[in-house]
């Protein structure tokens, strides 16, 4: 068993080594912290680890940890030139919410996207253009937002969204992009976030570290027009005492 | 039990090669006794107990002369699980499943926080105690978020304690916890390898091996490991029952635990509930091994520092700022 294993990663590290890896330079430290020990590490994982490893994720079926709704991303890419997912508005039906957050049970402070839906779909007062709602409501439209963000432009709605269908976001480039897809339009200033997000370094990964990747979008953590978060309270203090030094 | 019969993993038998012994023999003397159940209900105080209360004696009995986790056969270990779950049941009524699931080959896994975006809310800290099962009479955290002046990283004076409303002005929050050390003090000075470290980087404790010495409690630089002074509480509705042996299951009291990376989880591909739990996306994880992944591109672009690098305890947890 542990032998047919063992040749069943030989040759997919052979494959691998072909096919997309020839450039790569030579493993780096780090790597040898996980044969140290002695531990029972294959022979093969040993030699070159990469290939082990990027053939044991190639096993894994995307999704096979969870179920996060989630969509491709556009443009960018993952480390290592992987696709990516992100998190998708359109949540479970019978969920009476606007999503779920895949095996997430538990509260985790994530913003509640249901008030925003209470003035969801746009349609109900924008039609292209034109504003289907009476003249004496239009100032009471809007009143949960404060634009704070982004300051340089006013804080003008048509700098991110798109007059001819408010659905939608308006890019510099002319496109448009669907608001699960937020963060085409928030690269275009942030982009050293952006890059840290689509690397995993910035933003809230779901699912798993292994297989399939799903990242949350930018709005689903910050209010686009108040990005910052919230101070607030935190979750109670420790009460043993440290061991050593001072303090708690 | 022969040394032949020893799963690989066993490297240290020798260690317990005559406790072994001796355990095999308590273990055939009680089997006589479990056995011939009927002489034994005849002419023991265990006649006068309930049935389940009985049951429960007699698998506590059985579990006590078990041996190591690392030297047990896979058939011993499926044995031990089995009694462990049924005791839960009997005692508390939980229906639980504990895991013993080995490490992947090819993963060896890291840890990165970056103290840019940490905002002290301490969900992290909240997750792991549902997701670990840990004391709540004694308030255990395996977690601890430090509160520092913006520009200083001194652990020594840093409050971890902190209650007021967070992100407090000029400050910024550090967290610790264990670090799964590649060269681990804590299992160097264990003198009855009750703690060791897993192929896939884990520390891991046998909290039936463990005799409470707490040495390696003095010797961790890091603070990570907690002390049951008397018996874990849980409310049985708040009990998560998806246990791994080393991992979230009951400890009890006398005996020292610390994170274990949510073994139970990571094992299977999930993340550990500290990194699902943070909404602020400070916590990254990941596998060392595996180029492509999130913790490699950490390392390789961000800039990193770990704590008390002298030490050469070769932590796999790391800090970075964005």
């Amino acid at each position: 068993m542990r032998r047919a294993l063992v040749i069943a990663l030989c040759t997919a590290a052979v494959a691998a080594a072909a096919c997309e890896r020839s450039d790569r330079p030579a493993q780096d430290d780090r790597a040898e912290l996980g044969s140290a020990h002695g531990d029972p590490v294959p022979d093969t994982a040993r030699a070159n680890p990469d290939s082990a490893v990027i053939a044991a994720n190639a096993r894994l079926e995307p999704g096979a940890l969870g179920s996060v709704a989630a969509a491709p991303v556009d443009l960018w890419k993952g480390p290592g030139d992987q696709p990516f997912e992100v998190t998708v508005r359109t949540g479970d039906p019978a969920s009476n919410t606007s999503r779920r957050f895949g095996t997430i049970a538990r509260r985790t402070s994530l913003r509640e996207r249901a008030a925003d839906l209470g003035q969801y779909p746009c349609t109900s007062c924008h039609l292209g253009r034109r504003m289907v709602l009476a003249d004496d409501r239009v100032a009471d439209a809007h009143q949960n937002i404060t634009v704070s963000h982004p300051v340089q432009t006013g804080g003008a709605c048509s700098t991110c969204h798109s007059p001819d269908n408010v659905e939608l976001l308006a890019l510099k480039s002319g496109e448009q992009a669907t608001l699960d897809h937020t963060y085409r339009l928030c690269a275009q200033c942030h982009f050293s976030q952006a890059e840290s997000w689509a690397a995993g370094a910035h933003g809230k990964r779901l699912d798993g570290w292994q297989g399939r990747r799903v990242v949350m979008g930018c709005a689903d953590c910050h209010d686009p027009h108040k990005p910052a978060l919230e101070p607030r309270i935190p979750f109670r203090a420790p009460q043993i005492e440290r061991t050593r030094g001072r303090g708690r | 039990m022969s040394a032949d019969e020893k799963p690989a993993a066993a490297s240290d038998a020798s260690v317990f090669q005559k406790r072994v012994d001796r355990r095999k023999a308590l273990g055939i003397l009680l089997g006589g006794v479990t056995a011939g159940a009927g002489v034994a209900s005849a002419c023991s105080p265990l006649s006068a107990m309930p049935d389940e209360e009985k049951e429960a004696k007699l698998l506590a009995w059985r579990e006590y002369i078990k041996g190591n986790y690392r030297t047990m056969t896979e058939e011993e270990r499926a044995e031990t699980i089995a009694r462990l779950e049924r005791l839960a049941k009997v005692k508390q009524g939980t229906d639980i499943t504990i895991q013993s699931t080995g490490a992947q080959p090819g993963v060896v896994f890291g840890y990165a926080f970056n103290i840019s975006k940490c905002q002290g809310f301490r969900n992290c800290i909240e997750a792991c105690i549902n997701e670990n099962n840990l004391d709540r009479k004694a308030a255990t955290q395996y977690i601890r978020i430090f509160e520092m002046e913006d520009g200083v990283i001194d652990l020594d004076h840093a409050d971890a304690t902190f209650e007021h409303e967070v992100p407090a002005e000029g400050h910024f929050y550090l967290g610790t916890q264990c670090f799964q050390c590649a060269d681990p003090p804590c299992v160097k000075v264990c003198p009855v390898g009750a703690t060791w470290q897993e192929p896939d980087g884990i520390t891991v404790v046998d909290y039936d091996w463990c005799i409470g010495c707490r040495y390696c409690m003095a010797a961790c630089p890091y603070w990570a490991r907690r002390f049951n002074w008397s018996e874990p509480v849980v409310p049985r509705e708040e009990v998560n029952t998806n246990q791994h042996y080393l991992g979230n299951r009951a400890r009890k009291a006398g005996v020292v635990e610390k994170c274990h990376f949510c073994i139970h989880r990571t094992r299977k591909g999930q993340l550990p509930a500290c990194a699902e739990a943070c909404p602020t996306g400070a916590r990254v994880f990941g596998n060392l091994l595996d180029p492509n992944s999130e913790i490699r591109w950490v390392l390789a672009n961000k800039r990193v520092f770990r704590l008390k690098e002298d030490l050469k305890t070769e932590p796999r947890f790391w800090y970075f700022t964005d």
